[in-house]
């Protein structure tokens, strides 16, 4: 199988350069928006080929989320939540199919499938990561109500900056 | 055992999904429990210095308020000095000139923060001190206006901190002229609010009192304010009053810190360990 590794790589540390120098140091002093994470690095994983191996996939996933564990003092919580979401990625691409459907060997194309098709398959993915990952982070459902609140706000900041990220470099390859 | 093989390879992404999480927990739960932690912190020298250069920059555009907080800071010690002189002076049985500095019961080392968490369950943060400036485990750390917590775990340039924002952190403190004390404890997550708990109930108090550290721990010295009374009410199951305390300082904006050195901390603890064995 023949991947562009050298773009997969250069977004790994491109994303990762940007969520632990910038989103970790953004923080709203605004009662329920003071629990805000902007998580942009799941894009990564979002953005993998549709083909490639499952496998390889979950092992990029866990990789991932130890680097920004690292950064974040928290090991393993993102690394749960990431390896979690790659998990079901196939499940999300799978209830979002659009008509045309996909180009197996070839990284998603955004203008191809449709800028509606790619906020709701961000969407989905990031409230699946930022649930997932605030439940993982308390480590108990006592706090369902903030675990609940923090994933919204998250959603809807992390959201704006993915797609926003998505239109202006625009990755065809 | 073919079909055995076949089945792993069918199930074969589901078995590592289940793998890697596991060992995610494994990392997560051993993280909560142990103090060998250090290994993926930021007290890690590696992510230490990353995260110490882009403080570096982002200090470059604070260096305004952070003049201005030092410039306060300055003005109390200099009133805490003003205040010991004319205590010394009223009290005949203290010489002031008698105490040289290596008598001090505590001792201030000033540090810089290079990294910290406000928003979540257990927050931590870094400070660019560490084993070399004779920096140790269970340390407080205060900063100008209060309490910020406790030494975790220190590699040779930093230490990491587990703030009094942590769901287990837990401070003697007690109600400013008043012998009543009690536990402070972070259970609203909220980092501009602590709860005092086990003051009992025939104590005395009114909104705006001033908590302060009892000094009953080895940790803190006596008399560090740390807020003031919000809000209180008496438990249901326990004839106890639970406290809701607005903090002084305010964590997010936070840069620099002190950790205090006690001179009697290891003495104090020994003590108490030899009286917990005979016991």
């Amino acid at each position: 199988m023949n991947y562009n590794w050298v773009s997969i790589l250069f977004r790994f540390v491109v994303l990762l350069v940007l969520q632990v120098t910038v989103f970790e140091r953004v923080r709203f002093d605004l009662g329920i928006l003071s629990y805000t994470h902007i998580l942009v690095y799941p894009l990564w994983i979002m953005l993998l080929p549709f083909k490639m191996p499952k496998p390889v996939i979950l092992i990029a996933a866990f990789m991932m989320g130890m680097m920004v564990d690292m950064f974040y003092d928290s090991p393993g919580v993102h690394a749960a939540a990431l390896v979690f979401s790659a998990y079901m990625r196939d499940f999300i691409l799978r209830i979002i199919e659009p008509d045309i459907g996909y180009e197996p060997e070839q990284p998603f194309n955004i203008r191809r499938l449709g800028i509606i098709w790619y906020i709701s398959y961000a969407a989905l993915f990031l409230l699946l990561h930022l649930f997932v990952y605030f439940s993982v982070e308390v480590f108990s459902f006592v706090y369902f109500y903030e675990i609940m609140v923090s994933t919204i706000t998250s959603l809807i900041f992390s959201l704006f900056i993915v797609v926003f990220l998505v239109l202006i470099f625009n990755p065809k390859s | 055992m073919r079909n055995l093989l076949l089945l792993l390879a069918k199930y074969s992404s589901t078995i590592l999904f289940i793998v890697l999480e596991v060992i995610c927990f494994y990392i997560i739960i051993s993280f909560n429990q142990s103090q060998s932690e250090i290994w993926a912190h930021s007290a890690n020298l590696f992510t230490g210095s990353i995260d110490e250069r882009v403080e570096n920059t982002t200090n470059f555009f604070n260096l305004e308020a952070v003049n201005d907080s030092l410039l306060t800071e300055n003005a109390r010690l200099l009133e805490t000095i003003i205040n010991y002189r004319v205590f010394s002076k009223e009290n005949e049985f203290q010489e002031y000139e008698a105490i040289d500095s290596s008598l001090l019961e505590y001792k201030f080392i000033p540090a810089r923060i290079t990294g910290k968490t406000v928003n979540k369950r257990n927050n931590h943060i870094t400070v660019n001190k560490g084993s070399v400036d004779s920096i140790k485990v269970g340390m407080g750390v205060i900063s100008k206006d209060g309490l910020l917590g406790i030494v975790k775990s220190v590699s040779k340039n930093y230490s990491l901190v587990m703030t009094i924002l942590h769901s287990q952190s837990r401070i003697s403190a007690s109600i400013k002229n008043s012998d009543f004390h009690g536990t402070l404890i972070w259970d609203e997550m909220d980092p501009t609010t602590m709860n005092l708990t086990s003051i009992p109930k025939h104590a005395e108090m009114s909104v705006g009192d001033t908590i302060i550290t009892s000094g009953y721990s080895t940790v803190f010295p006596y008399g560090i304010e740390v807020g003031t009374i919000y809000d209180y009410k008496v438990n249901r199951n326990d004839d106890s009053y639970s406290v809701i305390v607005k903090l002084f300082n305010d964590l997010p904006s936070e840069t620099h810190a002190y950790l205090v050195s006690s001179k009697d901390q290891k003495e104090k603890i020994t003590l108490e360990e030899d009286i917990e064995d005979e016991l």
